[in-house]
């Protein structure tokens, strides 16, 4: 039986500006199971981005309830989701956001610094691991400048992955990348999916969307259909 | 387009009227102060006289331990200076002096020169009426003749055409007016009479001689250097041969405005040094504020790189607001300068009883109007340039993408750095100066001058050689003058000295009896004061040990003195100085007149700073009477009856002999400091403008630093760095900042300081508590200004964090 990693219940986000109210998200219910590989998609302005957000305790919800890994994390303070951020959660980003001052190495080892339970040769050997699963081993001392989108994105992936995190958020992974390199990046989230990982996707990309397990789709803030493309079929958790 | 450029800058300015305000009045400030300050010291030193070729005009004076202070040389010096000197054409002699003119309107005090023939034609002056002074009145015994100044003429003689030939009393003698000299000329300095010089004095030693100046202009191609490489040569050859009397005794050349400041020039290039480093704070935070501006539209450059605009336009662009920022700023500046020189004239004309140097006309010249655009250009290029060489130079392609700004950051933040370091670096330098010059002032006028200065009324008289020749009948004047006063019912006490504790005092050489006076280190020097009994009891120098002077001290024949602690600190260590007995070192004087100490008395300061250190010996004036000697009045009612009562008295018992410098003693005191007093008002608010500038600029600059960061901020959120992490690491950034940017800063404001510090009498453990206190202030700005931004980027959430433009 599949171990439930990710539980939202009721989640809202409402975002205020002066007086006017804007309902991101209403009353999202949604559950990841640990190594399922979800996309969400939907138009721009869906609220893909905020719901991701909140799945990544970037942000806080306005309203209902969120468990991650059986613990609900709705109302922890800022240090405790920093900390589950850093070990329970890895990120990719569309625009990469690798630090142009550090090298790759220090852009993959830097949230492993963060963790007070690793010593420096632990942290080295996880990030020459991780590099290695995303084949950047020969660009360690490379600076971001230095490299292609697409070797910038894999090193982006190699810094979510090295911590082992319990799942791994990607949004719009392939947005600023040309069709060979993202094809590159989509490989590489398969196989890391394929090695276990728990993957959940912001994408509008209808062929990344396809190359997910699961696909959750929003519009104006609630979510209007969650198939399995595995069986191509609705798996019975839409909105309420 | 160039119009067109313009018009946008004004369009661009005028759309943030705040910042247009905040960085045009920054530029005013640092324009303003620093323009204020060079054409304060261009009038005061460094401007040429108003004279043809002045500007190679020189004057020989005396350096005593190499220290320039401006004094007389001694006119047998002065000849063998003249003899052996190369270089100078028409060197003259003179001397300056204070005289006792009778004219309608009473007695009076005027500012006199006794000057060889040739001055007038030296500085390329005739006079209005008549002539100037022939070979023949040179010669001693010639006729008593005097050149009058112009105010003299209208004052006097009410501007009588027929005044030549004329009488005027001159310190108690009849001079006939052979010219009068035009309006606005008072050279050397303050002169308002002038009257020939006899350097032939006959048979008279080297101790009776008189001392003077010389005078005359640089021949082509020769420089100040080389007469003044000769000089050390000539004075060296004549201390060989009088090692005790000019022992450290050497001359030198200047032009008449710097012999003046003599080695208070350190401390004048140092103020110099301060102005220009707030000229580059003021520029660094306008160029910071443009910069940020330009980052803000990076965007808009962008497109239009790509719509076709080549590099030299969008630079010309850019450069167009900093034009307008610093001329603008420049203009307001530059009427600040006008108004504050118009301040100077009057606050300066407090620092003299008498009245200015005639150069001393502060205004706007050629001089400020030059510098003025010089700064005005300057600043436009260190402010507008780094912008526009920045903004030119993006790479356009990534700026018009979303998303990759994180490849270009590392330029953008080495920049930032470098303009934080430079600031603290200049802050800390300007504070420190200023803070040494606030200090030195401080401690000058709250020094323990060793007198009470309270309720007193304070005159000079100067008894003229001719109706005073001998030192009876001057001793006699100073007794009925002082129990006349003491019968007045407006008076409490009188005191007369030769100079009241906080003024300068003659200072010759001493020898103690017993001791022997190597050549190599020559007799040792102290204050030589004239005073009446009860005078140091009734200023408040308190007794220490043995007596003060009584009645029974009285006499030509008696040779007593009382000493300062501190003389009897330095010369009698460990015993008791009552009883020794000490003598001055006058030249061929070969058979001293040894004076018994009988009493030691408090340490008073004659003078500031080191020489304020000199100890002193006091002498009853009947056993030593001088020609001119300071009245100093416990007053019982106001100060204007009381110089009434004064006047009165004085003219009851002489009616020629006029009391000048009529002042309380703490005004005095405040003449004395007036200067220092200015200059450091003037530094303080250097200080202050240094202080805001840098804190502001700071403070901006960091906080565009870590706006610039605040999607990294984000990102290492979302990798799970906490608040205290981000912060620390921040901080520790902005640590290392500040230590790149103190060191250099202390180093140069402590060698500012210390520069100073020799001529402003502040101790070096002072200096190094203000640099430490600076750097205190600065890092305590840095470390605010790094944590009120970081504290309000982590107010967001890391979402908005990451997509924070």
């Amino acid at each position: 039986m599949s171990t439930c990693l990710i539980a939202l219940d009721q989640v809202k986000k409402v975002f205020y500006t002066d007086e006017v109210e804007t309902h991101a998200l209403m009353n999202i219910s949604l559950k990841i199971n640990k190594g399922e590989y979800v996309s969400i998609s939907g138009p721009s302005g869906c609220g893909k981005s905020t719901l991701l957000s909140l799945l990544g305790l970037l942000d806080t919800s306005s309203g209902g309830e969120y468990q991650l890994a059986g613990n609900d994390v709705s109302d922890i303070d800022k240090k405790e989701r920093a900390r589950i951020r850093n070990k329970e959660i890895g990120f990719i980003f569309q625009s990469f956001n690798l630090i142009s001052d550090l090298d790759v190495e220090e852009n993959v080892e830097l949230p492993l610094t963060y963790r007070k339970d690793l010593s420096k040769s632990q942290r080295q050997q996880m990030v020459k691991d991780a590099l290695a699963k995303v084949d950047m081993s020969h660009r360690g001392k490379h600076f971001p400048a230095q490299l292609s989108g697409g070797q910038q994105q894999r090193v982006a992936v190699a810094r979510a992955i090295a911590g082992n995190p319990s799942i791994i958020l990607a949004d719009e992974p392939t947005g600023n990348l040309d069709s060979k390199n993202a094809e590159a990046v989509m490989q590489l989230l398969d196989k890391l999916h394929a090695q276990g990982a728990t993957i959940c996707m912001v994408t509008h990309d209808p062929r990344s969307a396809k190359q997910a397990k699961r696909t959750v789709e929003l519009l104006d803030g609630q979510i209007i259909a969650d198939r399995n493309t595995e069986k191509d079929t609705d798996n019975g958790t839409a909105a309420a | 387009m160039i119009m067109q450029d313009f018009k946008y800058a004004l369009r661009l300015l005028g759309k943030k009227p705040g910042f247009t305000v905040l960085t045009t009045l920054v530029m005013a400030t640092g324009i303003g102060l620093s323009l204020f300050l060079f054409s304060f010291f261009n009038t005061v030193l460094f401007k040429d006289l108003p004279f043809k070729n002045s500007d190679s005009l020189v004057v020989i004076g005396t350096s005593e331990n190499k220290e320039r202070n401006s004094g007389e040389l001694n006119i047998f010096d002065y000849k063998e200076v003249k003899a052996g000197l190369k270089g100078m054409s028409n060197l003259l002699a003179y001397h300056t002096s204070n005289v006792n003119v009778v004219g309608r309107d009473g007695s009076r005090r005027y500012g006199a020169t006794y000057t060889q023939p040739g001055m007038f034609e030296i500085t390329h002056t005739s006079p209005l009426l008549g002539r100037g002074f022939t070979e023949a009145e040179k010669k001693r015994g010639g006729e008593a003749v005097v050149v009058i100044s112009f105010d003299i003429w209208q004052n006097q003689f009410a501007g009588d055409k027929q005044v030549l030939g004329q009488t005027l009393r001159v310190n108690g003698r009849n001079h006939r007016i052979i010219g009068v000299m035009p309006g606005e000329y008072y050279f050397p300095n303050v002169s308002d009479l002038w009257m020939p010089l006899h350097l032939d004095r006959g048979q008279l030693t080297r101790q009776e001689a008189g001392t003077v100046f010389g005078l005359g202009h640089l021949d082509p191609g020769v420089s100040k250097q080389e007469i003044n490489a000769q000089l050390d040569m000539i004075m060296a050859r004549i201390e060989d041969k009088y090692p005790k009397s000019n022992q450290n005794i050497s001359a030198y050349a200047d032009t008449i405005p710097m012999t003046a400041v003599g080695d208070g020039i350190a401390v004048v290039y140092a103020m110099q040094v301060v102005a220009i480093l707030i000229l580059i704070l003021a520029a660094i935070n306008v160029g910071n504020l443009l910069l940020s501006r330009a980052v803000e539209r990076s965007k808009e450059t962008a497109i239009r790189v790509a719509l076709g605009a080549p590099r030299s336009r969008l630079i010309s662009q850019m450069l167009w607001e900093s034009i307008i920022i610093c001329t603008l700023g420049g203009i307001i500046g530059l009427l600040m300068v006008a108004w504050g020189l118009e301040v100077t004239q009057a606050i300066t004309a407090t620092f003299f009883v008498e009245k200015p140097s005639f150069w001393w006309k502060f205004g706007l010249d050629a001089f400020a109007i030059k510098l003025f655009f010089a700064f005005v250009i300057a600043t436009v290029l260190m402010t507008g340039l780094l912008p526009a060489w920045k903004n030119s130079g993006e790479n356009f392609n990534a700026a018009l993408r979303d998303g990759t700004r994180g490849a270009q950051g590392k330029k953008a933040g080495r920049l930032n750095k470098t303009l934080v370091i430079s600031e603290i670096l200049i802050s800390i330098t300007v504070l420190i100066g200023a803070a040494v010059m606030v200090l030195s002032s401080y401690l000058r006028t709250t020094v323990d001058i060793g007198a009470n200065p309270d309720n007193i009324l304070t005159a000079t008289i100067k008894l003229p050689k001719a109706d005073y020749p001998t030192p009876e009948s001057q001793s006699q004047l100073i007794k009925t003058l002082q129990s006349n006063l003491e019968n007045n019912s407006g008076i409490e006490d009188v005191m007369m000295l030769s100079s009241l504790p906080g003024k300068y005092s003659q200072s010759p050489f001493m020898a103690l009896e017993g001791k022997v006076y190597p050549l190599d280190r020559g007799y040792p020097k102290a204050n030589y004061i004239a005073v009446t009994p009860g005078t140091l009891a009734n200023l408040g120098v308190e007794l220490r040990h043995g007596r003060y002077f009584t009645s029974g001290d009285q006499g030509l024949d008696k040779s007593t003195v009382l000493v300062s602690e501190s003389f009897a600190r330095q010369h009698f260590a460990g015993e008791s100085a009552l009883g020794k007995r000490l003598r001055l070192v006058e030249p061929g004087d070969y058979a001293p007149k040894w004076l018994t100490i009988v009493g030691v008395v408090e340490h008073t300061r004659q003078g500031d700073t080191q020489r304020g250190e000199l100890p002193s010996v006091f002498r009853p004036f009947s056993q030593a009477p001088r020609p001119q000697m300071t009245i100093a009045m416990h007053m019982k009612t106001d100060s204007v009856t009381t110089m009434a009562l004064l006047r009165d008295t004085l003219k009851a018992i002489d009616a020629e002999l006029p009391a000048f410098r009529v002042e309380t003693y703490h005004q005095s005191l405040a003449r004395n400091y007036a200067p220092v007093r200015f200059i450091s008002k003037v530094l303080l608010l250097f200080g202050i403008a240094a202080v805001i500038l840098a804190g502001s600029g700071i403070y901006g600059v960091m906080s565009n630093t870590i706006n610039q960061k605040t999607q990294e901020i984000g990102v290492k959120r979302a990798l799970g760095a906490d608040d205290e992490r981000i912060k620390k690491e921040l901080l520790l950034s902005g640590f290392k900042q500040f230590l790149a940017g103190s060191i250099p800063g202390l180093i140069g404001g402590c060698a500012l300081g210390f520069a100073m510090a020799q001529v402003m009498g502040v101790g070096g453990s002072a200096i190094i508590l203000i640099a430490l206190s600076t750097a205190f202030i600065i890092g305590a700005v840095v470390m605010a200004a790094t944590y009120f931004p970081t504290r309000k980027a982590l107010e967001m959430e890391p979402s908005q964090a990451l997509h924070y433009e």
